[in-house]
């Protein structure tokens, strides 16, 4: 796993209650029950790390986060100036 | 108002509270019978120019140990300073009453846990990341943090409570309102238990920086009813209730600790600042008759007593005005001397206390009395506690924008 996706798995862990340690990029995150605040808390943290802004709304469905990959697909793609960046 | 006698009689099986010269009940009544004072000097932020540089903080106050074990709110370790000493002082008073937790009847029990001020200290980190830091963002808990409402609804959601659950504000009374409301509640039929009382965590450089700028807090400490007093010293801290119907603590036997015969409430409808006599003393009057009692049947009176130049005559007029010349032979301490002014939380804290009072027969002291002001002349127990066997106490909340709230506590019906 690289840089990113090492970081964004220990933020996962930070905001679970009984951190696991075996999350891989094909964890879902419907296994890792995290809850819409505990995603809330995520997400802040992961902008954070990364210096981006993720358009996410916690009224619809989290179809880019079904995975730990999905998320840290996403992730990059922002970090390297893909569509709504930083700046949205 | 209609009198306890039209009504369910109500009283206290369970008391909680976290202040700054205890963190649980047995502690902070083993500080108030030593007189011990918890004003120290300022600390936990940046002072930067403030020029109050005292306050009664709680400084040793651990929310993960203490709430360790809490299961049912996911999201208590996130909240509010204040939030945490609600849910610690409910705890202990949900423990004491030996309440069966989540409660076995959930929409007949209430929660009205009131806060003055809500997550101030939440409010000015995140306004501090936005315009001082340029943070691109509050933290995404900010809202849930600040809300006044959020005490009640962490502490209705640990214990299950369905039924009536929201915050009473109104400043220096919210504790007292928020006591006399879930009296009612339970008086009237509505429910048959409540968690009651309120929280207060406000101390940081902006809160500092409003109070100076009222130029109402001493540099100095808190010296109520005293020649020297100067102003009064900001507090933070719980104090929590469990208030049942005698029938439903009766029926589960359980260990009564007072019973709440009183409850009287005025606004003066004057002035933001200024008290007024008659809008307390009513208020005072207003609780005896709920009580049937007679003036002389108080044996001890818990002041509001801020140590504010103006608040502790007042209240001494209002008091004589009420008790007349037996004013002269009841007891009256503030327990502010010791706790500091913890705003909304104040007359849970102080309704512990008085509590405590009558169920070891102890006068809690007002310490810093070394002279008394000549317009404050009555029996303020000055500096030690003393013994004195207590049937009925009074304990007075009395708030900015002259919100009036007193409450009568009596012995455990036999």
């Amino acid at each position: 796993m690289d840089d990113v996706a090492t970081k964004i798995i220990e933020i996962l862990k930070k905001h679970m209650k009984e951190p696991r340690d075996d999350i891989n990029l094909s964890t879902a995150l419907t296994d890792l029950k995290i809850e819409s605040l505990d995603l809330a808390m995520i997400v802040f943290d992961i902008e954070d790390a990364f210096g981006i802004e993720i358009p996410y709304n916690a009224n619809e469905e989290a179809g880019d986060f079904k995975t730990v990959g999905s998320v840290v697909d996403k992730v990059k793609g922002l970090a390297a100036g893909a569509p709504a960046g930083a700046k949205a | 108002m209609s009198s306890s006698k039209d009504g369910r009689r109500v009283v206290i099986t369970g008391t909680g509270v976290v202040t700054p010269i205890g963190l649980d009940v047995p502690e902070f009544w083993t500080s108030i019978k030593a007189g011990k004072c918890g004003v120290s000097e300022l600390g936990g932020f940046p002072l930067e120019d403030l020029k109050i540089l005292i306050a009664a903080q709680i400084k040793n106050f651990d929310h993960k140990a203490r709430l360790r074990h809490f299961k049912r709110d996911k999201i208590i370790m996130h909240a509010d300073r204040y939030s945490w000493f609600a849910a610690a002082a409910a705890d202990e008073a949900v423990k004491q009453a030996g309440l069966e937790v989540p409660f076995v009847d959930p929409y007949r029990t209430a929660c009205i846990v009131g806060s003055g001020a809500g997550g101030l200290v939440t409010f000015e980190k995140s306004y501090r990341d936005l315009f001082i830091e340029n943070k691109r963002a509050t933290h995404p808990l900010t809202l849930l943090r600040i809300i006044g409402s959020s005490a009640a609804a962490h502490v209705g959601i640990e214990f299950g409570v369905k039924g009536p659950t929201f915050a009473t504000c109104s400043a220096c009374s919210t504790a007292t309102h928020a006591i006399g409301a879930a009296r009612d509640y339970i008086k009237h039929g509505m429910v048959d238990v409540a968690i009651a009382g309120a929280s207060e965590s406000v101390i940081n450089y902006g809160t500092m920086k409003a109070w100076q700028a009222l130029h109402v807090l001493s540099p100095e400490g808190c010296f109520p009813f005293a020649k020297k007093r100067n102003g009064t010293v900001l507090g933070e801290g719980a104090g929590i209730l469990v208030l049942e119907s005698l029938e439903h603590a009766q029926a589960r036997g359980a260990k009564i600790l007072a019973e709440l015969v009183g409850y009287g409430m005025t606004s003066d409808a004057k002035d933001m600042v200024n008290p007024d006599i008659e809008g307390p003393s009513e208020a005072m009057r207003l609780a005896l008759e709920d009580a049937g009692l007679a003036p002389g049947d108080i044996d001890y009176l818990n002041a509001h007593g801020t140590a504010t130049l103006i608040n502790d005559r007042n209240e001494t007029n209002a008091i004589k005005r009420v008790f007349g010349s037996y004013a002269n032979k009841l007891p009256v301490s503030s327990t502010k001397s010791m706790h500091g002014h913890p705003l909304g939380a104040g007359g849970g804290i102080e309704a512990v206390a008085c509590i405590k009072a009558m169920e070891e027969g102890i006068l809690p002291p007002t310490i810093g009395l070394d002279e008394a002001d000549a317009e404050c002349d009555l029996d303020y127990v000055p500096n030690v506690a003393r013994p004195k066997k207590l049937n009925y106490v009074m304990s007075n909340s009395f708030a900015f924008g002259g919100l009036n709230a007193v409450i009568v506590l009596g012995p455990p019906p036999a």
